[in-house]
């Protein structure tokens, strides 16, 4: 536990004392400037529009964020070399990983919560004060970025290229939120052996789809034990790719 | 032992697999299937905000872009002359399709085309009515708004305006349809009851698009009211 | 007993590129024990083995044959690096970090209890001369700060064997002095050393024995009472046993 601590810490110190960090940051202000000014145009629904466009800009941000990060997170330490120095400590390769990443989604969601409580101090100008629901979108968002990020992770571990497992986590990200429609074309296709290989990539890609509080919560929220199921899909697959890039790591050579 | 991690990993997927389908159970988003989202000008814009998980803004954006046509300052759609409003529909449902919940899209659009002075297109209306309800049943003003085009047809102002009115305060109900019962009113002469809509749609906040409207025409109605009552009492005197 | 057995030890480095795979000895059929408390001197010429070996001790490499042992045991063993102190050729250290924040970091990856840690980490800094620049980002620090801080990392948890890359390469010569009398220091406390070096002058005052590596093969053993009280002994040893496996010619200037 010590050494997932120590990992974490540096990790997140690491991070948040980057230059992109800030960057992103700002840029995310940016972002909710703009969801501010875009909203004056939406009349009768200018807190629908603030609510979406800023929940839907701090989300952009977080995913870039994450994705850029553990894309990077263990390929940039073998380049400078510091995976030399952590790795001839009595340091298990499972734990460096998980302090790793969790020390990246730490400084995301510190992010994300930085971003969150302005656009929430903008919204409640503007008479609209749901926390409760704001967390629970809040939430969603950050077990997206804890999918994304650790399928970053694994993909930079088995491609071991930064360019190509950007690509394919976008690529992923994308395919993540085509669960419903992959799930309807596989009820539409006659042939058994379509059908079955549709419905097993579905389910193998990120269910995106269904964490898009923020999308669907206009019409009728899911309630708790939703989110609770939620949750424990997002930590088990974030879990279950964090275990895949252990397997991975634990057989690299420095 | 060489593959503990990767049979962890195996136990862990068939969790998640198990937790997204207790999740899907609970909860089914009621989206239609981006196969349905409408082509035209801003086809991309639609495809790829859906695509990358932004339903919700990508409806957003659309409203926008539905307020900017019907103000007349949406470039990629200029109405032909003498055909005005031609791609509302199509622009309200384009909001509908991306988040079946923006009902408020499909009213005002519907509102616009049944009871929008000089434009009376009430059968396009039902059918816009039509296609919001298909995607959002729950939503009950989209049958009143049906129902209130029947009594149109029938030529049954009274109860048209009765039931229209009678969505006056719900949350749905856009600003433009308040202002244009408002004006139904006054086109009756029954000024009144359209001094009233009008106070009430200055109070409402969520109505703050049509606050200057308001005032101004509370100041109009007030000073018609004034009229018509000194010359009821002129006209009173001349009887006495 | 032996602080480290090389037990016939072989390294083969393979690389694939375009479907053609190219295979490089690093090591071949290396056997070695260093008993405890010896100061043993690797060296060697560029790509003749030295820092295979040394990461063949540390768990960054696996072997392609044979055995390696660390304090009786087999590594790569987790367990038993927190009984090892290494410091690498330069100091691949993590730059955002300051000097406290970085040993503190080794501090707790060496699971130097919390209660003690901090008492461990200022006596260090102390001890390697950085107590002033402590809060300075490593970022800040020149080059000889640097190669202390690092230094600083391999003995903060006080390490029974003491294994260091190259330790006097680029450094000026106060800094090479300091290195010397810190080895000298570490053997007068019963600690196991091993160090790799292309400095044969240092290597003779400093060792009990050496190893000659060239081609991944141990050439040349030696100990001290073949080389003391007499000059070039090693000079001549070494140039007679090593061979250049790097392709380049000798210079000749006549």
């Amino acid at each position: 536990m010590q050494t997932i601590s120590a990992v974490f810490t540096y990790t997140f110190k690491e991070h948040v004392r980057h230059k992109a960090w800030l960057s992103s940051a700002l840029f995310g202000f940016i972002l909710l400037g703009g969801a501010l000014v875009i909203s004056a145009l939406g009349a009768d629904e200018r807190p629908r529009l603030m609510l979406d466009l800023g929940l839907a800009g701090i989300e952009a941000i977080t995913l870039v964020s994450i994705v850029f990060l553990t894309v990077n997170l263990i390929l940039q330490e073998i380049e400078s070399r510091a995976i030399y120095l952590i790795l001839t400590h009595p340091v298990r390769r499972s734990d460096y990983l998980l302090g790793r990443f969790l020390g990246t989604l730490a400084a995301a969601a510190l992010g994300m919560a930085i971003m969150a409580a302005l656009h929430l101090v903008l919204l409640g100008l503007y008479g609209w004060w749901e926390p409760g629901r704001y967390l629970a979108a809040l939430l969603c968002t950050l077990g997206k970025a804890g999918v994304m990020g650790s399928l970053a992770l694994l993909l930079s571990l088995a491609l071991t290229s930064e360019a190509a497992a950007m690509a394919f986590s976008v690529f992923f990200w994308m395919l993540g939120h085509f669960s419903s429609e992959m799930r309807f074309l596989a009820d539409r296709s006659g042939s058994a052996f379509i059908k079955t290989a549709i419905v097993a990539f579905s389910h193998a890609a990120p269910d995106f789809a269904h964490f898009n509080y923020r999308d669907f919560w206009h019409a009728t929220a899911p309630g708790a034990q939703w989110l609770m199921w939620a949750g424990v899909y997002a930590v088990a697959y974030a879990g279950a790719c964090l275990a895949l890039s252990v397997q991975l790591f634990e057989q690299k050579e420095f | 032992m060489k593959y503990r991690a990767l049979a962890v990993a195996a136990v862990l997927f068939a969790v998640s697999l198990a937790a997204g389908t207790a999740m899907r159970a609970l909860y089914e988003p009621r989206f239609p299937p981006l196969a349905e989202l409408q082509g035209g000008a801003f086809a991309f814009q639609d495809a790829s905000l859906a695509a990358a998980g932004f339903r919700a803004p990508a409806a957003d954006l659309a409203w926008i872009q539905l307020l900017q046509y019907a103000a007349g300052s949406l470039p990629e759609y200029v109405d032909a002359p003498g055909k005005g409003y031609e791609h509302l529909a199509k622009l309200s449902l384009r909001v509908a399709r991306l988040d079946p919940s923006f009902n408020r899209a499909v009213l005002f659009g519907a509102g616009i085309l049944a009871w929008f002075h000089g434009v009376d297109r009430p059968d396009e209306a039902a059918e816009l009515l039509r296609d919001g309800m298909r995607m959002s049943p729950d939503q009950k003003l989209y049958p009143l708004y049906i129902a209130a085009l029947a009594y149109k047809k029938k030529g049954d102002s009274d109860r048209m305006i009765a039931l229209l009115e009678s969505s006056f305060d719900q949350p749905e109900t856009p600003s433009t349809m308040k202002a244009i019962l408002a004006n139904l009113r006054q086109s009756r002469g029954e000024l009144k009851e359209a001094l009233v809509l009008w106070i009430r749609i200055l109070e409402n906040e969520r109505d703050a698009s049509e606050h200057g409207r308001a005032r101004a025409k509370i100041v109009e109605l007030r000073a018609a009211l004034r009229g018509r009552q000194g010359k009821k009492q002129v006209d009173g005197r001349k009887h006495q | 007993m032996n602080a480290i057995s090389f037990q016939k030890v072989s390294k083969i480095y393979r690389r694939s590129h375009l479907g053609k795979t190219t295979e490089t000895v690093g090591l071949d059929g290396l056997e070695l024990d260093i008993p405890e408390g010896e100061v043993f001197g690797l060296l060697g010429l560029n790509g003749s083995g030295k820092t295979t070996a040394i990461k063949l001790l540390m768990g960054l490499h696996l072997p392609t044959k044979g055995e390696v042992e660390t304090l009786g045991r087999r590594a790569p063993d987790v367990e038993v690096l927190a009984r090892i102190g290494y410091a690498p050729e330069a100091a691949y250290l993590n730059k955002t970090l300051t000097g406290r924040e970085n040993l503190r970091l080794f501090a707790a990856l060496s699971r130097i209890p919390r209660g003690n840690l901090e008492k461990r980490v200022e006596e260090m800094l102390d001890r390697v001369g950085l107590a002033h620049a402590a809060d300075k980002r490593l970022s800040e620090y020149s080059k000889g700060m640097l190669q202390r801080a690092s230094l600083a990392q391999a003995l903060v948890h006080d390490p029974e064997l003491v294994i260091l890359d190259e330790p006097v390469t680029g450094l000026d010569p106060l800094a090479i002095k300091e290195v010397r009398t810190l080895i000298l220091w570490l053997k007068s406390k019963g600690r196991t050393v091993l160090f790799s070096s292309h400095d044969i002058s240092e290597v003779e005052r400093v060792c009990d024995r050496i190893g000659i590596l060239s081609g991944g093969r141990l050439v040349k053993l030696m100990s001290q009472n073949e080389w003391r009280g007499k000059s070039d002994v090693i000079e001549t040893a070494f140039a007679t046993a090593v061979k250049r496996t790097d392709g380049v010619g000798p210079i000749r200037m006549e």
